[in-house]
């Protein structure tokens, strides 16, 4: 019952009523509904009871008498996780908006989000989806704005946060949350002395709604009232395409992290001020003093730069830990983009090759760099050499808006493969989680070496084991179950996104002919990355996909393209 | 996780399918499909187990106070006895109503 006869609260109301409550009243069409039946075969098998609709409720309708789809996610669900089903869904849905909008028939897209990211118990499918969901948001920014909104009261975390990092518009009330590791997960990760998941005052400071709106991470903060939520939607419609997206603002935001020193306390009013005064047109400029280059830090990443640019030593452009190299494939134009260790950057937690704050948004600088240049020529193909063991977790992270440096790094992957940029990923290491999502996932192709220290998966096993409260034993049981779980690059190619598993390589130590059979490989990438579509359907039209590696994902397509 | 099944027997029937609840904690989902047949047949899916006697109880005395016949599926998340109750009374409510979903 609502108290308050003047408000009524969307946050209380479960995300089938929140879908309803912001479409026309009268017009709300639901597809794939709970007696459709369609719910995750992945949950029973691992002692979980699913859920009729899998925590997503897709809808179609009016907004302001236009047509709409309105996408809902139930947190009370699984904490809002994405699995294959859930996330099928979401990305099922926005690409059928995507083809209407690309055959003249205007359907503005609205995601409510309140999910803690990818569900766990099936990893890789929710990370497949997630770049799925990515790819379809950036391609429709370019025909309608994509509204966000994050009511609480979980927030948006994990892929998710990501995922809501590209969206033109971001609403969220006081109550709602965007970052990319939940506070639990940073206490988990980093440890208490970062930062105390139990002090919720610091938590909303830092990842609210009012704080995110006040640095740039948000766009409209809204009161939990539905009426005054369909005003802010209403005219972010309105609003359209003018404003350059968030995901998009790279200079701003490399200004941010060069006007803070993270090596001192930043608090939240710090980072507002430093906001506001980049947005009254202040520059910042980056010192570059602190950082020595990158010298004897050998890891698989800074190995396959070398051999495949054939460059000694890197020259420093950014920072030590991003490497940014253009070369020829054969006869192709390539920039190779690595990320590298740096055990002196200024951000702690990004110094054994994490995706920080600054390599995502430097990412994002370079592809960007190379999108512009070749605008009006044949576009070099774009080879991200990946090695990353995870995200940086820590609070400055989460403060400074990391979940947005990578939502950058993920719009200029996506954005150059859709311009034509032959965009090929090159799993040379570990890929892991949001790191992996910035780097990597938005390739037309992706390779990987086939090797015992290549892991694909969304969280380490000791923290993965304790959220879903079992052993590291039978988590690692589970994973025989479902190969989405496991992290061995076998089991990953199982699921039909790889192009190729490269084999009979020395991988920590090439030669010339094992360099010359990568770069073949590679080269071959490029021209089938050519010779077809832009988008990165094909990985779910791979005999793996097909055979087995992909059914739900499929199925869900098909049924909501019957619906729609 | 375990699978429990019950029938009772039933004679009126309903007129539409009612959907309810969240599979969250100590909550549930019911789907209630109207049956043509003189019965009403009840899947249970439940993340807590050893608890068959007191669905049977709970059960059987919602269904000696209402009288209609349907396919009734149930994803449990640890609801009570009480919660349960609620929300079957909040089905049957539903499907005799015009909307087919309720505010949770």
């Amino acid at each position: 019952m609502t108290v308050n006869i003047l408000k009524h609260s969307l946050v209380e109301l479960d995300a089938r009523n929140r879908a309803k409550s912001i479409l026309d009243e009268g017009t709300f069409r639901e597809l794939l509904d709970p007696f459709a039946e369609i719910e995750s075969p992945h949950l029973e098998g691992q002692g979980i009871v699913p859920q009729s609709d899998d925590g997503v409720v897709i809808a179609k309708g009016k907004i302001s008498e236009q047509e709409a789809l309105v996408i809902s996610i139930e947190a009370s669900f699984q904490g809002g996780g994405i699995g294959e089903v859930s996330g099928a869904k979401i990305a099922g849905a926005l690409e059928l908006a995507l083809q209407d909008n690309i055959n003249g028939n205007q359907v503005f897209p609205v995601l409510l989000f309140d999910t803690g990211g990818v569900r766990l118990q099936e990893a890789n499918y929710g990370l497949l989806s997630i770049a799925e969901i990515g790819s379809a948001i950036v391609a429709l920014r370019n025909y309608v704005p994509v509204v966000g909104l994050i009511p609480g009261k979980i927030g948006a975390f994990g892929g998710m946060s990501i995922t809501a990092g590209l969206c033109s518009t971001l609403i969220m009330t006081k109550e709602g949350r965007i970052g990319l590791n939940g506070p639990e997960v940073i206490e988990q990760e980093a440890g208490i002395e970062e930062l105390d998941s139990q002090d919720r005052q610091r938590i909303w400071k830092t990842i609210g709604g009012e704080q995110r709106v006040a640095t740039g991470m948000a766009e409209r903060l809204v009161e939990d009232d539905i009426s005054s939520i369909k005003d802010a939607i209403q005219n972010a419609l309105a609003t359209g395409n003018n404003v350059l997206p968030r995901s998009r603002q790279v200079e701003q935001f490399c200004h941010l992290l060069s006007a803070v020193d993270p090596k001192e306390d930043i608090n939240p009013y710090d980072v507002r001020k430093s906001w506001n005064r980049i947005v009254e047109g202040e520059k910042f400029i980056r010192k570059n003093s602190s950082d020595l280059p990158v010298e004897g830090e050998d890891g698989r990443g800074l190995t396959w730069f070398k051999a495949l640019t054939g460059i000694k030593e890197a020259a420093q452009r950014e920072i030590p830990s991003v490497l940014c190299a253009d070369q020829k494939t054969g006869d192709v134009n390539t920039r190779f983009i690595a990320v590298v260790p740096d055990s002196n950057s200024k951000y702690p937690r990004s110094r054994n090759g994490e995706i920080g704050l600054e390599q995502g948004w430097i990412i994002a600088k370079y592809i960007h760099e190379a999108i512009e240049e070749d605008k009006n020529r044949e576009k070099r193909a774009i080879v991200a050499i990946v090695d990353v063991p995870s995200q940086a977790y820590g609070y400055k992270e989460e403060l400074l808006g990391l979940h947005q440096a990578c939502a950058a790094a993920v719009d200029a992957y996506a954005t150059a493969r859709m311009a034509g940029h032959p965009v090929i990923s090159l799993i040379v290491g570990n890929a892991i989680s949001g790191a992996f999502l910035s780097h990597g996932m938005q390739a037309n192709r992706l390779l990987a070496f086939n090797d015992d220290s290549v892991n694909v998966h969304v969280m380490s096993k000791q923290s993965a084991a304790r959220i879903t409260r079992r052993t590291i034993a039978e988590l690692e049981e589970a994973t025989k179950k479902v190969p989405a779980m496991a992290y061995d690059v076998q089991s990953f190619s199982r699921l039909g996104a790889l192009h190729e598993l490269i084999e009979g390589v020395d991988f920590d130590q090439p030669d010339q002919k094992d360099i010359n059979l990568v770069m073949d490989k590679v080269n071959e990438a490029i021209y089938d990355a050519k010779n077809s579509n832009r988008d990165i359907a094909n990985r779910l039209k791979s005999p793996e996909a097909v055979g087995g590696g992909r059914t739900a994902s499929i199925k869900v397509r098909e049924k909501l393209k019957e619906l729609w | 996780m375990e699978t429990l099944t019950y029938e009772f027997p039933a004679s009126k029937t309903l007129s539409r399918q009612a959907h309810v609840g969240v599979v969250g904690s100590g909550d549930l989902e019911i789907l209630l499909e109207p049956s043509s047949e003189a019965r009403t047949k009840i899947i249970i899916r439940t993340g807590s187990q050893g608890f068959e006697k007191t669905w049977e109880a709970v059960l059987s005395r919602f269904f000696t106070q209402h009288d209609f016949a349907a396919n009734i599926k149930i994803n449990d998340f640890g609801a009570t006895p009480g919660v349960v109750s609620l929300r079957l009374a909040q089905a049957l409510e539903v499907s005799q109503h015009d909307s087919q979903h309720i505010k949770a």
